[in-house]
């Protein structure tokens, strides 16, 4: 059991409050910098993408741009530290790369899908891991796209349907074990609890199981590194932690679940400085902070011989409500520890730190 | 009547009267004793002691001391003046009286008073007690909300820090990106007016970094490192696809555990309804309107049954049911035919759903059911299963204990079923 009690536990700051005049969707920071980005919907219908800086206890809006569709998704993982392109997914199934300097253009676009892209993830930029950046969209439309930006028009990996199937909705979608330039391994989870594990090296899927509930969110704790834990969120306030590290034939990874709250669990992020903490966002506005205990011994051999994982345990160690509405994104800063940015549909996003990170 | 205590002595000052009662045995408590302006008295019973006093005195001040067999009392005089004696000489009965109650009243109200007094004062305290708790609490929120403040003023604090830090890194960088922009965005807008697809060239990327990344102030490490990286990218990957199956769900809507019993529930009364519709479709086209009710069938199916016509009979139950499968009368009376078709198993499981839809057990239904486990009960005992008939009709007989029928055959039954377990 962690050692963190009363005066000693993580406090979650709430530094600064803004309020927007759209529905925001979702809330990145930028890497290496004080800036964040807000991507959401106006009320007229149009998307919005707002930059801000960090001013000592305010936000400064340091440009606005608008874009013909509302946008849904974001990410800057598969650019490089210098160019430090934004790919977002609109509503529209739309994937596009913008260069924030010069945004009238993208510098990739592609109707990659029919239906609006919900989640959107990136790999192999920013100094983080191997291989080439790419980048993987999950829509509506019950497909799970990976593209490569020197790629046009054509994804470089497509899990869909099988023919005459019908469709589920893909709610989130991440990239995994990306330890060398080959492996690579996107998880996807669909709105009826299914959670499907897609290896690109051997173009299989690799591992798939259901939660009886909604997936909301999936997250590795590392992209770069061989897969060691997977957290998904669900409906009805549970999330379960994967152990990746041991695979059974037929039992698959062990799990840990935990019922947090009544209400959905919009979110999951790790700690980018610690991969055994992270925050869960939920649709009661509140936050909370876990960690992850790794159990005495992380596999063990079942009747048959065959290796089967442990799971461990999770413990919470705080949460805060700050929302009487769903906080529907949350971003970690990857250069201060403690510091995030979460955004809410009460048209707000809250910079957030969350201190004694270290004494955990 | 009370023994008088009369050896008392005294002896006065100027201001104070000294009266000594001894008591002849009796323990005296607080209790005993009553004392009022002008009038005293000491009451341990049987004993008593009372005197009329000479003058007033102060009787809040004056004190008794009890002890070794006797009560000392120092009363101090409202006046300072010297008592002819102790009592008044010449005192009356009337006046004595008088005096009496007057004295007991008295007493009574400076009771009162105290009691109000005290009252009052109790209430004070409380309200001391409760203003001082409450600017405790306040204390402890205000403490509370200080640290609150230390904190949040210290990490802004670091914030800054650590942003003054990004900002100057960042000079850099924009000095170099916006020599870059410009090279940039010429190609780009060929690209859109010829919309020729041209690959994007990785090499490109890779040739401006190198222009810059002397400058940069931290990070540098992770810049040249990049370069190689860059250099080394692997080529897109082989496009493929990958086919999926989804977990089977009837509904568009996402999965949530706490609906799953409803929905289990919706999907079975929507198969119980096709179901019926389906079967419906082909025949009923035939009949006449009135032969789509089924009470006018299970009518005249009773009729057929009066006049012994048991298939027809059971053909027009068959249909009633069809129709509407949740009348328990028609299986009621299906079975009875089914007993006289000597289809002994159709009369089983016909009375037993006719008992399921009976289930509140309430007298209005009775009849119905007593029918229904004789019938059951007949169809067991046909089948020679005595010992379920016999639970079937010792079922109806609770029912309806005076049903004489019943009672024989209950008995019959016993005798066959002892008569078989003394053969065997």
């Amino acid at each position: 059991m962690s050692a963190a009690l009363g005066a000693e536990r993580p406090q979650v700051v709430s530094h600064v409050q803004q309020a927007l005049s759209y529905t925001v969707f979702d809330c990145k920071w930028v890497p290496r910098s004080a800036r964040l980005l807000c991507l959401g919907s106006a009320a007229r219908g149009t998307g919005v993408v707002q930059l801000y800086e960090l001013h000592g206890a305010r936000l400064e809006l340091l440009r606005e741009i608008e874009k013909p569709k509302p946008i849904k998704c974001g990410t800057f993982g598969a650019t490089s530290l210098q160019q430090r392109y934004l790919a977002t997914g609109d509503f529209d199934g739309n994937l596009n790369i913008w260069n924030l300097e010069a945004p009238e253009i993208p510098v990739y676009s592609v109707k990659g899908h029919k239906e609006i892209i919900n989640s959107i993830d990136g790999v192999g930029g920013l100094g983080i891991g191997e291989g080439a950046p790419e980048i993987v969209t999950g829509s509506r439309d019950g497909t799970v796209k990976v593209w490569d930006p020197r790629q046009n028009d054509t994804p470089v990996a497509n899990m869909e349907p099988v023919q005459g199937e019908s469709k589920r909705d893909c709610w989130t979608v991440a990239f995994g074990n990306a330890y060398n330039q080959e492996e690579r391994v996107v998880c996807a989870g669909y709105d009826n609890g299914d959670i499907k594990l897609f290896d690109l090296k051997t173009m299989s899927l690799r591992w798939e199981t259901n939660i009886k509930n909604g997936v909301c969110s999936v997250e590795f704790d590392r992209k770069d590194i061989n897969m060691n834990k997977l957290v998904a969120t669900s409906l009805e306030g549970k999330f379960h932690v994967f152990d990746m590290r041991t695979q059974h034939p037929t039992k698959g990874f062990a799990s840990v679940s935990e019922k947090a709250q009544k209400s959905t669990i919009w979110q999951v992020r790790h700690l980018p400085q610690n991969r055994d903490v992270f925050m869960t966002s939920g649709g009661s506005g509140s936050l909370h902070l876990w960690k992850y205990e790794y159990p005495a011994q992380r596999s063990k051999k079942d009747s048959e011989g065959s290796e089967m994982g442990v799971a461990g345990s999770v413990s919470l160690l705080q949460n805060v409500t700050l929302s009487t509405q769903p906080i529907s994104s949350l971003d970690w800063s990857p250069d201060k520890k403690g510091l995030c940015v979460c955004g809410a549909f009460d048209q707000t996003v809250r910079v957030l730190i969350v201190t004694k990170l270290n004494k955990i | 009547m009370p023994v008088w205590l009369r050896e008392h002595s005294w002896r006065q000052t100027l201001t104070a009267v000294y009266l000594s009662l001894p008591l002849r045995g009796a323990r005296a408590t607080p209790a005993n004793i009553f004392c009022s302006e002008q009038y005293l008295k000491v009451s341990i019973p049987p004993f008593l002691f009372e005197a009329v006093l000479y003058a007033p005195i102060d009787d809040t001040n004056s004190t008794a001391k009890i002890g070794n067999g006797s009560i000392f009392f120092t009363l101090y005089k409202k006046e300072p003046a010297m008592w002819d004696s102790l009592t008044l000489a010449n005192a009356d009965k009337e006046k004595l009286q008088y005096l009496r109650e007057n004295a007991v009243l008295k007493a009574q109200d400076k009771a009162k008073e105290e009691t109000e007094a005290k009252k009052i004062t109790k209430q004070e305290h409380k309200k001391y007690a409760l203003e001082a708790t409450m600017k405790l609490e306040e204390a402890e929120r205000k403490r509370i909300e200080d640290l609150k403040e230390k904190e949040r003023q210290k990490v802004a604090k670091e914030l800054e820090l650590w942003k003054n830090q990004q900002k100057d890194g960042d000079k850099y960088k924009s000095i170099q990106k916006k020599e870059e922009l410009h090279q940039e965005i010429e190609p780009l807008k060929e690209r859109k007016n010829e919309k020729i697809n041209k690959t994007w060239i990785p090499n490109e990327g890779t040739s401006k970094t190198r222009l810059k990344s002397t400058k940069g102030c931290h990070g540098s490490s992770s810049i040249f490192s990049q370069n190689l990286k860059e250099e080394q990218l692997p080529a897109p990957r082989a496009a493929a696809t990958i086919k999926v199956n989804f977990t089977p769900r009837v509904f568009p809507t996402a999965l949530r555990e706490s609906r799953v019993a409803e929905e289990e529930e919706w999907l079975h009364k929507q198969a119980e309804a096709r179901r019926i519709i389906n079967s419906d479709l082909s025949e009923l086209e035939d009949l006449k309107e009135e032969e789509k009710n089924p009470d006018w069938l299970k009518d005249k199916g009773n009729k057929m049954f009066a006049m012994g016509d048991y298939l027809g009979a059971v053909n027009a139950y068959n249909l009633a049911v069809r129709l509407n499968n949740k009348l328990p009368l028609l299986y009621l009376n299906r079975a009875a035919c089914h007993l006289k078709l000597r289809n002994l198993h159709k009369a089983i499981e016909d009375s037993s759903k006719a008992l399921e839809l009976l289930t509140p057990p309430v007298p209005d239904n009775e009849n119905a059911r007593v029918k229904a486990h004789v019938r059951r009960g007949t169809a067991f005992c046909q089948l020679e299963l005595y010992t379920e008939g016999l639970q079937d009709y010792e079922a109806a007989l609770k029912i309806d204990p005076r049903n004489k029928n019943i009672e024989k055959d209950a008995e019959k039954i016993r005798h066959l079923i002892q008569g078989t377990m003394q053969d065997s």
